[in-house]
């Protein structure tokens, strides 16, 4: 199968001036450090890293704002910064610190515009949009001034403008900075949708664990600007940190539990939570002994949070082998 | 043509979502129009005076004047209700908002400069009608010259705008400099052009490209030259082209931005 987006050893520099004594001196920033990257059709991406990572600035390349200071890359076959506008008719593009609503205008006159701009035909246009209002609740807010709508609302009707001209590819940018719990939920189970309803691959930054866990499927980490991590999410979550959290709750009291790599987090009656590092101790050996010292009314294992696996991942310091690990190590969709 | 049809459906649906925008505040769009109609007859106003002391400035008539002022004022009017974003030019690329537009399945320059209307260029527009409806009284054939004069000069000040805005692909900060040359451009297309001679007036037909505001279209009316008339569009065409080529040589060194961003 084709590859949505594909990238070898992209890379861009920026010059950077700075003032000495009376005499300008230039030194070059890498902001992207050679990424090397394929993403097939259909599948979603989350792809991360801390502030000044190089994501943004990987995506301005992929969608052709950019041009690379080195290296190739291609978005559904067309290289983004060759052939921007013939790729641009096939790819939406969300920055949630961007929109391209009209701020004074009601979404309807957003849409009818981007109907002009990207020429679709008055027939699928109309289609095309009665069936993202109706599957992104805009009704009840089409007609108003973008101005007066929540943060929520905006981003709805924001991706929505984004999905307006069916794009193969996805590219959303922080799409839930700012939201709310409830306003996030819903823009994730939409983008999820239509990534698996509709097919569309979806490439998505955030600095949200919530995002990632909920939109995507693989996960690629970036730090330096360079790959450090490429995998499932569920396996990042939970092959890259040992730790388990075991809840348990006793009928009474039980006997205290003393093993080499189980730590009591917390005790609340006849409730613990004990946190298991399984490469010091099997996981097994531990529910025996749980299960030995008093009688288990209930009992949970959870992976660890994946703010704390990516937290983990970020404090490494970047290896000159871990991205010829990464390509290895590519992904494959459930 | 298929291209052109497409633009100018894009323009006019442009055009159409502006003028919405700027009545979404009516009575903001509305004194900024007749402040600027104000503005502009003081002018007027000041010129009357002084032909009532000086009936004739180096061949110049208090009716050449109005032209004038009718001409400048109706183009840059005209330029900048349907391509706004030609003011804002430096700052957009200053501050890396070039970013939105490039994301779009058009010509980056002729879409980003429709993507806004000013308010006081709907005065302007008004104005040069009106003033050279009422004080001139043109026969058609002279009004249908000053309509398509209006329109070449129009494209004059966009071209320049985009030449002197793209200066901030080159110098980062350029709102300044970029403003201090439309000043300046806008001051020397609204004297009476004989007084300037010559290296000013070299200065005038080159760098300023004043005199393809004033004298020639003005001359064109006159005389009814359609010579003259040629030589304000070529002078506009060339002004546009090095105002295009100047933006898109920049636009190789364009470097992003990562600000927030609302349109309208």
């Amino acid at each position: 199968m084709e590859n949505a987006v594909s990238a070898v050893q992209l890379a861009k520099n920026f010059v950077l001036k700075k003032r000495d004594g009376l005499r300008w001196t230039e030194s070059e920033v890498k902001a992207v450090d050679g990424i090397t990257l394929s993403i097939e059709r259909g599948q979603s991406v989350a792809f991360i890293g801390p502030n000044g990572a190089g994501k943004s600035t990987t995506i301005k390349m992929l969608t052709g704002i950019l041009h690379p200071s080195s290296g190739q890359a291609t978005v559904l076959g067309c290289v983004p910064w060759k052939e921007r506008t013939r790729l641009a008719k096939r790819i939406g593009v969300v920055f949630g610190q961007r929109s391209q609503l009209w701020y004074h205008l009601p979404p309807r006159d957003t849409f009818e515009l981007l109907s002009k701009i990207y020429e679709i035909k008055k027939d699928v246009f109309l289609s095309q949009r009665d069936m993202l209002i109706e599957r992104f609740q805009l009704a009840e807010f089409l007609d108003t001034p973008v101005r007066k709508l929540s943060l929520g609302q905006r981003m709805r009707a924001e991706v929505a403008c984004s999905l307006l001209h069916s794009p193969e590819v996805i590219f959303l940018d922080e799409p839930t900075i700012g939201l709310d719990v409830i306003a996030r939920q819903e823009l994730r189970d939409l983008i999820r949708e239509w990534n698996r309803e509709k097919g569309v691959t979806v490439f998505l930054t955030s600095h949200d664990a919530g995002d990632i866990q909920h939109v995507a499927k693989r996960v690629v980490v970036i730090n330096h600007g360079r790959v450090v991590l490429d995998d499932r999410v569920s396996r990042v979550r939970r092959q890259y940190l040992s730790e388990k959290v075991l809840s348990v709750k006793y009928a009474d009291m039980p006997e205290s539990i003393a093993l080499e790599g189980v730590k009591t987090l917390k005790e609340s009656g006849h409730a613990f939570r004990f946190e298991v590092d399984t490469l010091a101790i099997p996981i097994e050996k531990v529910m025996t002994e749980i299960m030995r010292i008093g009688s288990v009314v209930d009992i949970t294992i959870e992976d660890p949070p994946l703010e704390e696996v990516i937290a983990h991942i970020y404090s490494a310091p970047p290896t000159a082998t871990e991205e010829d690990e990464d390509e290895e190590t590519g992904a494959e969709d459930e | 043509m298929n291209w052109l049809t497409s633009y100018l459906n894009l323009a006019s649906a442009y055009i159409k979502i502006n003028f919405k925008s700027l009545l979404a505040y009516r009575g903001a769009f509305i004194s900024q129009m007749v402040a600027m109609f104000i503005n502009d007859f003081v002018w007027i106003a000041f010129w009357c005076l002084f032909f009532t002391r000086f009936p004739v400035v180096k061949g110049w008539g208090v009716n050449d004047v109005i032209t004038l002022w009718a001409i400048a004022a109706s183009g840059f009017g005209l330029a900048h209700m349907i391509m706004g974003n030609a003011l804002a030019l430096p700052g957009i690329i200053m501050r890396g908002e070039l970013d939105s537009w490039l994301l779009y399945p058009r010509a980056v320059l002729p879409h980003l400069l429709l993507g806004k209307s000013s308010a006081s260029s709907w005065g302007d527009f008004l104005f040069g009608i009106v003033v050279y409806a009422i004080f001139v009284k043109p026969d058609l054939a002279h009004f249908s010259l000053f309509m398509a004069l209006i329109c070449s000069v129009a494209v004059l000040f966009v071209g320049f705008s985009v030449f002197t805005g793209s200066l901030a692909f080159f110098m980062g900060s350029a709102e300044s400099v970029s403003t201090q040359l439309r000043i300046a451009m806008i001051t020397f297309s609204t004297y009476p052009s004989p007084i300037f001679q010559g290296f000013v007036k070299v200065l005038l037909f080159t760098l300023l490209p004043a005199m393809f505001v004033s004298h020639l279209p003005v001359s064109a009316l006159r005389n009814m030259s359609m010579i003259d008339a040629l030589y304000s569009v070529g002078g506009a065409l060339g002004v546009l082209a090095a105002g295009i080529i100047m933006f898109y040589v920049g636009l190789r060194r364009y470097e992003s931005g990562n600000l927030m961003e609302m349109r309208g």
